[in-house]
């Protein structure tokens, strides 16, 4: 990083992450892909305002059978449903489902749900992650073992230990473990939070075998401030890089992988709305209502597509050896 | 060379051993109390219960039951719920269905997805570079069911052609060139898809890989000396980014069996993807739980090959072993 203050004399400190933070802005579809994600989290606040508690604005569950399968901005038939059900909107912005509830009000809904699940499991996996991932790097070269016998170093157990999860083929472990305990919103996150902390061990483990040596390290060693005070104070936001990069691409796979999961009928069960199991509904009418499968397959298309973009713009912007063109 | 075959044979037996421990530990998942016995869960009932403490010795001291499990497994007396045939046999039959799809998807990755990520690394910020990248993530970025869907209606309704299962039923008699045909075209989709989510994040490993090498010291002195662009594309920087993916070779592996539940579902094809979520619906915890084993075990196998062939090529990795 000093080489950049030479070329630049006239300023005289630049922060990596503001160097970063300039390289990325420069990457549009990164840009994009960021503006995409601020929008979904609005809708997904907006979610949870407008279609939670006793009596919301938009009620995602209300059913309506006379009103069942319209299609996208049809309005809704007085004559047929009791005054109190109708739509708050007068219209069904997204069309109706098999059930006549409103689409509109069910993506809002699935819009939060499926925030919550992308960023539940991705703090598990996060969590694990930098534990693991710190552990591996500070201590990396600590004996572990039982009595007087030193088995393993820290670093190859933790090292085994991905690749252990690695051979694993996390979808089917997934689902295996969704099927023996009960499908549940929280079960589910758990879950896929469990199965996909490997990426953030691995980056954050190599940015601390990097920083350990410099010297604000050897200083804190210095003073004797213990190892954990060291890898939590000094060592993790130096290495925060790497780990919001993984959180990121890790909430757009968390999002499918729960998608995929209610395909095969182990999602997030009902009533909770999921982007997910809104899609894998109506999967079952793609001929004669086919809103119910374009809309919601777009929607996670577009979502998900949004969060990889931003992921993949962060990780060249803090990655030196493929900012310099 | 032979001690560091013999190193990551060494290593290969510790993860080998863990994924065995992990396996077995999935079967402590589920509830094994009648006391835990949720009578509002219809998915457990106390026969099944019983069921399940005999077939895995719920009974036994944790370490007895975990050679128990393993031995019943290779000996064929670990039985499926449903029809009580040996596991072993069952899962290596079905694998073998699903063999043809692991392979051309293999095939369909690696012949996409390096001359891709090699294009869209020397030009960088081109206009094809973009169009790649949006495109690529689209692919990782798309349900695979919901990409599944809409590609057997564009087929099906473009081609006239039968797309689900292993052949199309009822054409048992016909020539041999016609039953080719259709067998072809009943391997295309699903393989196609069973690639897509790879040759995208592959490709995109391959992009990034490519251009730290082409920022490096070695490829400007070659630049510098004087050669031809083409000779220091693909002569010294080619071959040092592709040498990583050898290594990639077994984690494949994974990636593709897991996949192939959803793909297979979809297609009605009968191999070892469908095999797993059929013994999921129907509780068949012998099943479940030695095919994450099996699994898990292919990958090692894989990973095993990758990292012996990974060593014949980089002669560094030979040579700090010796």
């Amino acid at each position: 990083m000093a080489t950049l203050t030479e070329s630049r004399p006239s300023e005289v400190t630049v922060s990596p992450s503001r160097i970063a933070w300039r390289f990325f802005l420069r990457n549009r579809t990164a840009v994009a892909g960021m503006l995409a994600c601020v929008v979904f989290f609005v809708v997904a606040v907006l979610g949870l305002v407008l279609t939670k508690g006793e009596s919301p604005v938009l009620n995602p569950r209300q059913v309506r059978l006379a009103d069942k399968f319209k299609p996208p901005l049809s309005l809704p038939n007085p004559q047929a449903v009791p005054a109190e059900d109708l739509p708050r909107l007068g219209i069904y912005l997204l069309g109706t489902d098999d059930l006549g509830r409103d689409v509109f009000a069910r993506m809002l809904e699935g819009a939060y749900v499926s925030l919550l699940v992308g960023f539940v499991a991705v703090g598990i996996a996060v969590a694990i992650g930098i534990t693991l991932g710190g552990i591996a790097g500070y201590y990396g070269r600590v004996r572990i073992g039982v009595g007087r016998l030193r088995l393993m170093t820290w670093d190859t157990l933790i090292a085994g230990l991905i690749d252990v999860f690695l051979s694993f083929p996390s979808f089917f472990l997934i689902l295996t473990v969704v099927a023996v305990l009960k499908p549940s919103i929280w079960n589910i996150m758990v879950v896929i939070g469990f199965t996909s902390w490997t990426g953030t061990a691995r980056f954050v483990r190599a940015e601390i075998l990097a920083l350990r040596e410099q010297d604000f390290v050897q200083a804190a060693h210095a003073l004797g401030v213990p190892g954990p005070q060291i890898i939590l104070r000094h060592l993790i936001p130096n290495a925060i890089a790497p780990v919001l990069v993984s959180a990121t691409l890790g909430i757009a796979y968390a999002i499918l992988t729960e998608a995929g999961l209610s395909f095969l009928g182990f999602g997030v069960p009902p009533p909770d709305a999921t982007w997910g199991n809104i899609l894998s509904d109506g999967k079952n009418f793609l001929f004669d209502a086919s809103w119910l499968t374009v809309i919601p397959g777009t929607a996670i298309l577009i979502v998900v597509l949004a969060f990889n973009l931003f992921g993949e713009g962060l990780r060249e912007a803090f990655n030196p050896k493929l900012r310099q063109l | 060379m032979l001690s560091a075959l013999l190193r990551i044979g060494w290593k290969k037996l510790w993860t080998l051993f863990f994924v065995s421990v992990i396996s077995f530990a999935v079967i402590h998942l589920a509830p094994g109390q009648p006391s835990q016995i949720d009578p509002l869960n219809p998915r457990f009932t106390p026969e099944q219960l019983e069921r399940y403490r005999k077939a895995f010795d719920l009974d036994l001291p944790y370490h007895v039951q975990y050679v128990r499990f393993y031995r019943k497994l290779f000996t064929g007396e670990l039985r499926a719920f449903k029809d009580s045939q040996p596991v072993l046999p069952k899962i290596v039959e079905r694998f073998w269905n699903s063999f043809p799809l692991f392979l051309v998807g293999t095939v369909l990755i690696w012949c996409y997805a390096f001359p891709l990520g090699i294009a869209s690394a020397i030009r960088r910020n081109s206009l094809f570079d973009k169009v790649t990248t949006v495109i690529v993530f689209a692919l990782i970025s798309v349900p695979g069911f919901y990409l599944a869907y809409l590609l057997i209606i564009f087929v099906v309704q473009t081609f006239h052609v039968d797309v689900i299962g292993l052949r199309t039923f009822g054409r048992e008699g016909v020539a041999a060139p016609l039953r080719l045909m259709d067998r072809t075209w009943h391997l295309v989709l699903p393989s196609v898809l069973g690639a897509t989510a790879g040759i995208a994040v592959l490709s995109r490993y391959v992009r990034s890989q490519m251009l730290e090498v082409i920022n490096s010291d070695y490829v400007r002195t070659a630049r510098a000396k004087g050669l031809g662009e083409d000779t220091v594309l693909y002569k010294h920087a080619l071959r040092n980014a592709l040498l990583p993916f050898v290594t990639m070779l077994g984690l494949l592996v994974p990636a593709l069996i897991g996949g192939s539940v959803i793909i297979e579902t979809i297609f009605a094809w009968p191999g070892i993807g469908r095999l797993g979520y059929e013994a999921v619906l129907s509780r068949d915890y012998p099943i479940v739980i030695s095919l994450n084993f099996i699994a898990a075990v292919l990958t090692l196998l894989g990973t095993l090959l990758s990292d012996v062939l990974y060593m014949v090529a980089d002669p560094r990795i030979r040579l700090e072993a010796e």
